[in-house]
């Protein structure tokens, strides 16, 4: 008996001892986790309030700096860069200053990983039609293009730019039959490609590409907006058929109808055409011009067509 | 036979470091953690799993070459125990190559286990598996390679901790000589005698980086791959020769 170990002779009080031990350096322990916790959070609530993840941004430094540093690692970090600034775009509306330090954000991506065609085209698009920054837009799709020229949508959407958002026609033709041009193009493209070229500014043509863009675009919030041009560019085809029925009414009758019922009463249109708006369109019957109720101004790309064609 | 017996040795002896095994799980655990990653992403999902793994791979696996292989040598020489082997009729040269290629074998096996993750993943998430994939892996085995070479070198002759500093300096180094060159060629003259000449004798690590061809399946041509794993296998025999000639001379007391 002499032999056993105290352990053995006392049993209640040394297991006791360490259950008790345990308690207490686990209470501890976890109460100073809760106590990081809560220091952790007003840190976060003093310092970073005012500090949006945005701005964070923009202390993002140069690709080309960024490149070495990673010493072979820059498609991850191409990758990580890109997962934080998708965190900022997932937010509906940015200021314009945060769009220019999205349109950084994209350049350091795209300069860790020339080949990451994905972001330019994304880029492109958010520039275009959320920020309304075509320049930044361009100078992201200009860098994606000399990089991949194997790309097809890249100068696509370079086209698309050009001609509806610049207004300039034959450079976005010239982009568009540079896209139908690489391989694994869309088999629409050169059709679209050859009609720009022969008349850039036929809205049936207009249409047809923006056809083309929607299909590539899931988002919502792009297909809204070439929704939107869709409906702009159906006015702009509607007017020219008023005014070409208009000119032959003047021709017979050497002068102006009173109203756009009378085109139709007369035969030269078989209906007056629904403004896509939900306006209407309206006869100024001293100059004989036709407009929009929604739309007053006509489209920048056609009368930029139609000065060069006069 | 002597050369691979002390392989075998230092196989089984680095099976028991607790440092690897870490090092290996956490390179998993960093594989696997593409599939939640990946879910924030936005398109090209496949490409997050590619970078994270093949990134993952290197990395740690840089990791066990540098700090695994500083210890090759400095270990035995603290323990005491390179007295009974140099004692033997094993010539120093026949050690250090042994020591060398025991870790090589551990590296190769780990570097395996780590790529059987990966495919595992992609697997799973059924991306397409190229063969250009196969060849970055290879020449990440050839980088490792060239880094235990470095390890080893300095292992020879200091001590594990500042073998540690300046092998890990050395592979950033190695990763940034391009620039040495193309500094070299603004300065002109003697400027550029000596960058140029530090640029080839320094080795050039960023030549065995193949992650960017597997992200966007851009196939390396077989001559080129050729020559990259000869540069890398004359590098590596470049510095096991110059650990050889320093520990033949080494005294050790």
């Amino acid at each position: 008996m002499s032999r056993l170990s105290p352990l053995a002779i006392h049993p209640h009080a040394s297991s006791k001892e360490p259950i008790l031990a345990w308690t207490a350096v686990t209470v501890i322990a976890l109460s100073l986790l809760t106590l990081v916790t809560l220091l952790q959070r007003n840190l976060d609530l003093r310092i970073d309030a005012h500090a949006a993840k945005i701005e964070e941004l923009a202390q993002l430094p140069r690709g080309e700096h960024l490149k070495p540093a990673l010493l072979g690692y820059h498609h991850l970090g191409a990758d990580v860069v890109w997962l934080r600034l998708l965190q900022v775009v997932g937010k509906k509306t940015n200021t314009a200053g945060e769009y220019e330090w999205l349109y950084h954000a994209l350049d350091v991506v795209t300069t860790l990983d020339p080949q990451y065609a994905y972001a330019y085209y994304v880029g492109g698009v958010v520039l275009t039609n959320y920020a309304n920054r075509v320049d930044l837009s361009n100078r992201l799709l200009e860098k994606g293009h000399r990089e991949n020229p194997g790309e097809w949508n890249l100068p696509f959407l370079l086209g698309y730019n050009h001609y509806f958002i610049l207004g300039n026609a034959p450079k976005g033709a010239v982009y568009i039959a540079q896209a139908a041009r690489t391989a694994g193009a869309p088999d629409f493209l050169p059709g679209l490609a050859t009609r720009m070229h022969a008349e850039a500014g036929n809205p049936d043509v207009a249409l047809q590409f923006l056809e083309a863009l929607w299909k590539e675009n899931p988002d919502l919030v792009v297909r809204e907006k070439l929704e939107t041009r869709a409906k702009e560019v159906i006015i702009e085809r509607d007017l020219r058929l008023l005014e070409q029925a208009i000119g032959l009414y003047q021709k017979k009758y050497h002068a102006s109808p009173k109203a756009l019922t009378e085109l139709v009463s007369t035969g030269y249109l078989s209906r007056i055409p629904e403004e896509p708006f939900g306006g209407s369109y309206e006869l100024n019957t001293q100059t004989g011009q036709v407009t929009s109720s929604t739309h007053p101004t006509r489209l920048k790309v056609f009368r930029l067509d139609l000065e060069n064609a006069s | 036979m002597k050369v691979l017996s002390i392989a075998f040795n230092t196989f089984r002896e680095n099976l028991r470091d607790k440092l690897l095994y870490n090092l290996l799980i956490f390179a998993l655990l960093m594989i696997g953690s593409s599939l939640i990653l990946m879910r924030l992403t936005l398109g090209e999902f496949h490409r997050l799993i590619l970078d994270i793994g093949l990134g993952s791979i290197n990395f740690f696996g840089v990791l066990i070459a540098i700090f695994v292989g500083i210890g090759l040598v400095s270990k035995e020489i603290e323990k005491k125990t390179i007295y009974t082997i140099i004692s033997k009729p094993v010539a120093r040269f026949q050690f250090l190559l042994g020591k060398y290629v025991g870790l090589s074998l551990t590296l190769l096996i780990n570097t395996a286990i780590m790529a059987c993750g990966l495919l595992a993943v992609l697997y799973m998430q059924d991306v397409p598996i190229h063969a250009v994939l196969f060849k970055a892996l290879i020449m990440i085995v050839v980088e490792f390679m060239v880094i235990t070479a470095v390890a080893l070198l300095f292992s020879t002759f200091s001590s594990a901790t500042f073998s540690a500093i300046f092998t890990l300096a050395l592979y950033v180094i190695g990763h940034l000589t391009p620039d040495l060159k193309a500094f070299g060629e603004k300065m002109g003259g003697l400027g550029k005698t000596i960058l140029e000449g530090m640029y080839y004798v320094l080795p050039n690590l960023d030549r065995f980086n193949l992650k960017g061809h597997v992200t966007h399946q851009l196939d390396v041509p077989t001559g080129d791959l050729l020559v990259i794993g000869a540069y890398g296998l004359a590098y590596t025999a470049f510095l096991l020769t110059l650990a050889s000639v320093i520990f033949q001379r080494r005294d050790f007391r």
